[in-house]
């Protein structure tokens, strides 16, 4: 026994896509997300260039069953292809949507195009006075809990 | 915000303890404290480290996709060196648990409630399970001494409970969502109220407010919610307590004449030492108890320590969990905390026969956080459902526009419910890992079914315009209860009701094990409060304690 290891809750060094993994993966990632309800594509926000290697880096976990759908994925029709991967090996595709989902909204620009600010503090505000009107009839039907003996 | 992280090290610990506590969570934290003050030489071990808010991922960007896997609460996903296996391919419901100083509370969403009058006369009530050795009343004075230690914010006068000493803070900003939620309560005449949480709203103690980040059940990145390495644990130190972190306990040692003389645990070194105690407690929740119980074995007690009743690991009860989630045509910026309950509802909690079945549930909204939604990872739906131009429909449909009214379901006690040792499962250091044995009863079933159609109607009522249902959600099982449950007669019961084993009388459980029943609400605030009470008895108690020599 040489010990424990350190708790695993923090970012460990990434896998990397080789140069033809790449290219193949930014083609699936427009399929997932593509350019559409007036949302960038995937590639146009750096998924496949940048925020991938990010995503990955994070979850580790993922990369083998991140290049296992790759391997399917090679010499299939672009419309058929997810489906493909999907059929075929369900948390291949399962890391496949994952990661690149988890990466689009690693950019900033989706975040602010949807309207979300991230986990952000906000300072606690007593809203109180907006609803104890509707609170007031609740006490007003009184006790629900069951008398019991004791 | 000040962090407190004083580790022992073996070599540092008294040659026997007054009290030993295995497990620094929930019920450790608040026994090791409130002991320590009395003026005990306390010793904790703890299988897991400190969890640093530093390291929690809910104020940075990367917190959707960490949430799956480091931050998961199965420990079977999460894979933590701390966390040990659990074989559960023979349960509907996965355990969850947080393994560490603090235990789960580090994940935990913070509801903290006090079950009402009747959930501890179940037998009385509706013919169902059994009765508890203890009522409402004998708790009520630990639960308001644990809404001091916590901090909880709430709004009294909810007539769903008892009245009660007033809460220590405020409640947390129900925001938009409780308030289109509570919208459809009030016109079906329903009863809604603030959801009391654990979760500071002013700055207590040395805890800031909370920061609305909306990420508590992957812990706290402001330090506000009331975990109890924060609560607890700085005050346990200044009253003399030792932890010792990363220090797996494999057994209860014990002598010829029955009693506990100590454990023995491995050090963060894999190293084994034989810690002896006057008196052990066992705090290590609903799965970790029995299974260290079971592997406690010896010439005097074959069948585990403190198992003459056979019920050891018997009557698992993990509180199946039904959600129905809600979209709306309005920003209800749903990605703002707290995440736990918003507002609940106990309209439906109390038993009613005419419905086909006993018992009830409490509802919770709770809002679906980010982009990736509440459910990340747990989807499955079709291809088409979820990517190309879907991806973007689903995304604008329900970020920040949508809520969930999710169902704790009461399950009742079953011996078939149970954990065993595995046959062949060990964790890191060849310890015998637990097997989970859980099916989902009919009567929770058909609880499910007609609270799912009545969260509906609530839901209508609140103007959505889409509703998903999940009726039983499979990474659910947060609360760990029943499997070494107190009684006032032996032959049915592992432990009395001050939390004494009735075959070893200087050992005790202090955590979820001891529930007769699980009540429909969650259970942290009970916990605390029995433990509490143990240790009041056990102080007392002290000069009639019998100890090992």
């Amino acid at each position: 026994m040489t010990g424990r290891a350190e708790a695993n809750n923090a970012a460990q060094p990434g896998a990397t896509l080789s140069q033809t993994e790449r290219q193949l993966y930014a083609l699936l990632a427009d399929l997932l997300i593509p350019n559409a309800e007036g949302m960038p594509a995937a590639s146009e926000v750096d998924v496949p260039t940048r925020w991938i290697d990010e995503a990955l880096r994070f979850r580790p976990d993922l990369a083998a069953p991140l290049k296992r759908a790759l391997g399917l994925a090679r010499g299939q029709q672009p419309a058929d292809v997810l489906a493909w991967i999907n059929g075929n090996d369900p948390e291949a595709f399962e890391a496949l949507g994952t990661l690149t989902a988890g990466a689009y909204f690693l950019d900033p620009r989706t975040r602010t195009l949807v309207g979300y600010p991230g986990q952000v503090a906000v300072p606690i505000r007593d809203d109180i006075d907006t609803y104890l009107e509707m609170l007031a009839s609740v006490a007003e039907r009184g006790e629900i809990y069951r008398k019991t003996p004791n | 915000m000040t962090r407190v992280t004083r580790d022992a090290t073996p070599a540092d610990l008294p040659s026997v303890a007054d009290v030993l506590v295995v497990g620094a969570g929930a019920s450790g934290s608040v026994a090791a404290a409130e002991l320590a003050r009395k003026g005990f030489r306390v010793v904790c071990l703890e299988q897991g480290g400190w969890t640093l808010p530093e390291s929690f991922t809910g104020d940075k960007p990367e917190w959707e996709l960490t949430k799956q896997k480091d931050w998961h609460p199965n420990p079977n996903v999460r894979a933590n060196p701390w966390d040990y296996p659990i074989d559960t391919s023979d349960s509907d419901v996965n355990p969850l648990m947080y393994n560490g100083v603090g235990g789960s509370t580090i994940l935990y969403t913070s509801h903290w409630l006090r079950m009402p009058p009747s959930d501890f006369r179940v037998r009385t009530l509706d013919g169902v399970a059994d009765d508890w050795p203890i009522a409402y009343d004998d708790l009520a004075s630990y639960y308001d001494r644990m809404d001091h230690q916590i901090g909880t914010s709430g709004l009294d006068g909810d007539p769903a409970f008892p009245s009660r000493q007033p809460y220590p803070l405020p409640p947390l900003p129900i925001g938009k969502l409780g308030r289109r939620a509570a919208t459809g309560m009030d016109r079906l005449g329903w009863h809604w109220w603030p959801g009391p949480t654990a979760i500071p709203s002013r700055a207590y103690g040395h805890r800031p407010a909370c920061a609305r980040f909306g990420t508590c059940a992957t812990g706290c990145p402001q330090g506000a919610k009331a975990s109890t390495d924060l609560t607890h644990w700085p005050n346990a130190f200044e009253a003399g307590a030792q932890l010792v972190t990363q220090a797996r306990v494999k057994e209860v040692a014990v002598n010829a004449k029955g009693l506990a003389t100590g454990v023995v645990y491995l050090d963060r070194d894999g190293v084994e030492h034989h810690q002896k105690a006057s008196l052990v407690i066992l705090a290590a929740n609903g799965v970790g108890t029995p299974r260290l119980l079971l592997n406690s074995t010896s010439h005097r007690f074959p069948d585990g320590l403190a198992n003459s009743s056979g019920l050891v690991g018997k009557r698992l009860m993990m509180h199946p969990f039904a959600a129905v989630t809600g979209t709306y045509d309005e920003d209800l910026e749903s990605w703002l905390g707290p995440a736990g309950q918003a507002i609940m509802s106990m309209q439906y909690y109390e038993t009613d026969v005419s419905r086909g079945f006993v018992r009830g549930a409490k509802w919770s909204v709770m809002p679906t956080g980010g982009p990736l939604g509440i459910r990340a990872g747990f989807s499955g739906r079709p291809v088409e459902e979820e990517w190309g131009p879907a991806f973007h429909q689903n995304v604008k449909a329900n970020l920040g526009r949508s809520f969930e009214w999710g169902i704790i379901a009461e399950d009742l006690p079953d011996e078939a419910n149970q954990v065993v040792l595995d046959p062949t499962l060990t964790d890191a250091d060849g310890i015998p890992a637990p097997k989970i044995v859980y099916k989902s009863s009919d009567n929770t079933t058909k609880l499910i079914d007609w609270h799912v159609e009545r969260v509906h109607q609530a839901h209508e009522a609140a103007g959505a315009i889409k509703t998903a249902t999940t009726k039983l959600l499979r990474d659910c099982g947060w609360h760990l209860l029943g499997t070494a449950r107190m009684g006032n007669d032996r032959s049915t019961s592992v432990v009395n009701q001050w939390c004494r084993a009735h075959d070893v009388p200087n050992l005790y459980v202090i955590d979820g094990s001891v529930f007769v029943t699980s009540s429909g609400l969650n259970p942290t605030a009970t916990i605390t409060a029995i433990a509490l009470r143990c240790v009041d008895h056990l102080v007392a108690e002290r000069r009639n304690q019998q100890v090992a020599p």
